[in-house]
């Protein structure tokens, strides 16, 4: 591991942060419509990663592809979820969503492990294993890919809540739902609608994140906690912020991988975003 | 001039939990007039607007709108038959554009048809608004947010639109031109529900005005008739 | 310092020593073992669940960081008896340790509240336990993953009677715990905070001390039963402490009883360890049905068994329980 050459991880770093605001995407957009956090946004990305990996081995389809059928399960699951979980858990009580999400947690995580085993698997196709160089240096394909479908999703998700009425009125009703009513916005279909949204992403994004890295029915803690990391450090409502803190955490990750060795990167980055949690919880870009 | 009234309200009671609001209200709003609801704070006025508009629901009674019962309805069913709310303390979506904010209230299917001609109507309505139509709704002040609340209640094509303390928080000037704009808005063949505070002015400005007290009616009438009621003038003016 | 008045009627008192008494007399009653070890479980999970309801239910503090307290007093107690000290300072230590673990967490968590909370204290065992896999404090290194260790010395020879009958002890004070802490002046505020923080604040409620007393009392009470259980089990290693599997079992064992009722975790103890006992056979379908369980309570029945019982007259007299 020579000290000179910082570019490595330091590009690594930043395309692996498009990945990670991929990841948080579904995290924010929930918690900025329904003012929950999804404790099991993190099993649900991997459960799309398992998908994705059935499809492949299963179908022969190639996992990208493959979205073709992932992301509508992904839309359904997620719409089902809020309408016979969330909706009902927000009416019960202050703690009611957090412990119902813990359990569809564990309900995820365990499923996984009795379908696939604890074993960790990998999503492994032609081109996820070829790399590309730059300067000299080589890097994963996969790194490049996650960090151009994260660019283009953000986009994509940007332009949607900014130009169409469906879009408008997620947006409206994440800022006031009230005043949405008043409009004649359904919240109660809206609110499905940005479950099955954020699942659509959470779908994507565990297609390339198995592409990326091995999982395992457990890997879910660790998605959530990035994801969450990326959602707090780039402060809640800004996608750009989102942006940055993936980056930043993708940074952090593979910085601290280049300098300490690989087994503490993993701790870094909770300490990190324990850090931030405790001293800055408004984030560094947030309003 | 015959008025059947597109509004009627019969013997409502609505609670908040196990807390009754309005106790076994009636009242009624004709077609293109302006009707005031005056009262104090807690009397139970603005329930009674999130009532009609179907946040909250009555326990019993029946509230019809152009001679359909829309008491057990969801409030983005009631926008799209044609009442919009105007909330009080405006609840501009502060993050979106003065335009996106109008666009926004032109949503229901009904209203998303007579969008342009809509956004044509309240620029010429409120000229000011016209030119900020790119702010963040955030930026504006009190007065313009109230025309920009009002201009969104317009965009969703109402036959009726209800107006939640209008003056809260403005200059009396501003407070004039806004009325000023509602009477052109009643001109237009909309008919204007408004809830207020400030007794005088609404007495002088409206057609009729029902006075809400502990959530029932207790005097009502047209403006005129309030306006040399002795009640009033002992409870609200102190002569 | 806030007056914490101990009255507690002597016949709740005795509703809660005549019980833990007979239980001791198990080991010497010569019943089937597996009895003795469910109630070992029963009376660790009840501590454990009281503890969090403590947080959960009557604070508003959903805590996921349960397992980093009884790691922590695990990892001490049984590092403890590696240095030599004796078993009881070791158990003891272990707890205080997880207590000033709980205060130093405090300031970085009480500054969060509801779900940044939770998360929070979810990444706190996780962080935990990547740091036990790479660090060992005492000991020379180990091959292989899982920094584990062994119990030493006396402790490893202690008679599983006297493991058996501490576990019934904390148990037992940790009810005694419940019940003083809820009736004193720790626990109105408590509850003001839970409904309306900032009105609580404002009628004087030293908001944060209230919230670091009561994590520090949970933290050394979950400390202390986590130490004992490590003593009963003789090793310890980071993923059998600092699991989500502990804060599963606790939720669980909470919410099936009655989350914030006093009486809710012996019941859901008594649930939890017997399906632990049931469902030890199927491996992994173990988890997934006590997390649809967890999901089905919370939505049908929010108060748990205790809710159900309470719909009936009888049970509302037994406990003095009314409606206001």
């Amino acid at each position: 591991m020579g000290h000179g050459d910082l570019f490595t991880p330091i590009l690594m770093g930043v395309m692996l942060g498009g990945l990670y605001a991929l990841t948080a995407l579904g995290l924010s957009m929930v918690f900025g419509v329904m003012r929950v956090i999804n404790l099991a946004h993190g099993d649900l990305v991997v459960l799309a990663s398992y998908g994705s990996y059935a499809v492949l081995t299963i179908l022969g389809l190639d996992p990208v592809l493959g979205l073709v059928i992932t992301i509508p399960v992904m839309f359904v699951i997620g719409v089902l979820i809020q309408k016979y979980l969330m909706s009902k858990a927000v009416t019960i009580g202050a703690e009611a969503p957090l412990i119902i999400a813990f359990g569809l947690s564990l309900v995820i995580q365990n499923t996984n492990q009795i379908m696939w085993t604890p074993l960790s698997r990998g999503i492994n196709t032609r081109y996820s294993q070829a790399s590309f160089y730059i300067f000299h240096r080589q890097f994963p394909m996969t790194y490049l890919m996650d960090f151009v479908v994260g660019i283009v999703v953000m986009l994509v998700l940007r332009e949607f809540l900014r130009r169409t009425y469906m879009g408008k009125a997620i947006s409206a009703t994440a800022m006031d739902p009230r005043a949405s009513r008043l409009m004649g916005v359904n919240t109660k279909r809206i609110y499905y609608y940005a479950f099955g949204i954020a699942m659509i992403s959470a779908a994507i994004a565990g297609t390339f994140l198995g592409m990326t890295f091995p999982f395992t029915p457990t890997s879910g803690t660790t998605f959530l906690t990035i994801a969450f990391g990326t959602v707090i450090i780039g402060g809640l409502g800004s996608m750009m912020g989102t942006f940055m803190g993936g980056i930043i955490l993708g940074l952090v990750q593979t910085l601290s991988a280049y300098f300490l060795g690989a087994n503490a990167q993993m701790l870094v980055l909770y300490v990190v975003i324990i850090a931030i949690l405790a001293f800055r919880p408004q984030g560094l870009f947030g309003r | 001039m015959e008025t059947e009234p597109i509004l009627k309200i019969e013997n409502i009671e609505v609670f908040h939990g196990t807390f009754q609001a309005i106790w076994g209200l009636s009242m009624e709003v004709r077609r293109n007039e302006s009707c005031a609801l005056i009262g104090a704070n807690t009397a139970g006025k603005s329930t009674l607007l999130d009532t009609i508009n179907g946040v909250l629901h009555p326990a019993t009674g029946s509230i019809k709108f152009l001679g359909q019962e829309i008491s057990k309805l969801d409030p983005f069913e009631i926008v799209d038959l044609g009442i919009t709310q105007v909330p009080e303390g405006r609840r501009l979506f502060p993050e979106m554009t003065v335009l996106e904010n109008l666009i926004m209230g032109s949503y229901t299917p009904n209203a998303r048809k007579h969008c342009k001609e809509n956004l044509k109507r309240v620029f010429e309505l409120f000229p000011k608004v016209k030119d900020r139509q790119k702010q963040l709704a955030k930026t504006m002040s009190g007065g313009e947010q109230q025309m920009v609340a009002i201009g969104r209640g317009l965009m969703a094509h109402p036959q009726l639109i209800m107006i939640d303390e209008l003056s809260l928080g403005l200059a009396p000037i501003i407070v004039d031109e806004i009325f000023r704009t509602i009477h052109q808005i009643k001109a237009q063949g909309v008919t204007v529900l408004f809830v207020e505070q400030n007794v005088a002015k609404t007495l002088m400005e409206a057609d009729r005005a029902y006075i809400i007290e502990t959530g029932k009616v207790s005097l009502s009438g047209t403006a005129t008739d309030l306006r040399n009621d002795k009640n009033v003038h002992k409870a609200y003016f102190g002569v | 310092m806030m007056g914490i008045k101990m009255h507690i009627k002597p016949t709740v008192l005795l509703a809660y020593i005549v019980p833990t008494v007979l239980l001791a007399f198990l080991p010497m009653a010569g019943v089937p073992r597996s009895w003795i070890i469910y109630t070992f479980l029963f009376a660790i999970y009840l501590a454990m669940s009281n503890m969090w309801n403590l947080l959960a239910g009557y604070s508003g503090l959903v805590s996921l960081c349960q397992p980093a307290f009884l790691g922590i007093a695990g990892y001490g107690m049984v590092i403890g008896t590696w240095i030599g000290i004796p078993w009881w300072i070791g158990l003891l230590g272990g707890a205080a340790l997880a207590a000033i673990f709980a205060l130093l967490l405090s300031n970085a968590v009480f500054r969060l509240t509801g779900v940044y909370f939770s998360i929070g204290t979810l990444v706190v065992p996780e962080a935990l336990r990547m740091v036990f896999y790479i660090w060992r404090p005492v000991g020379g290194s180990m091959q292989g993953a899982g920094a584990g260790y062994m119990l030493r010395g006396s402790a490893a020879t202690l008679s599983p009677s006297y493991i058996y009958w501490m576990a019934l002890a904390v148990g037992l004070v940790s009810m005694i715990i419940m019940r003083i802490v809820l009736r004193s002046n720790l626990g109105l505020g408590l509850a003001a905070v839970r409904d309306n923080e900032r009105s609580a604040a404002s009628c004087g409620v030293n908001v944060f001390r209230l919230k670091v007393y009561t994590f520090m009392i949970s933290g050394a009470v979950t400390g202390l039963a986590g130490a004992i259980y490590f003593m009963n089990m003789g090793y310890i290693e980071p993923s059998a402490s600092f699991s989500v599997k502990w804060t599963m079992a606790i939720l669980l064992a909470t919410v099936i009883g009655g989350i914030r009722t006093e009486e809710g975790p012996i019941f859901g103890c008594i649930v939890t360890v017997a399906l632990y006992f049931l469902l030890a056979r199927y491996g992994g379908y173990s988890f997934l049905i006590q997390g649809i369980i967890l999901i089905a309570i919370m939505l049908l029945s929010p108060q748990g068994i205790v809710g159900l019982l309470r719909k009936m007259k009888w049970y509302c007299k037994l406990t003095a329980y009314s409606e206001g």
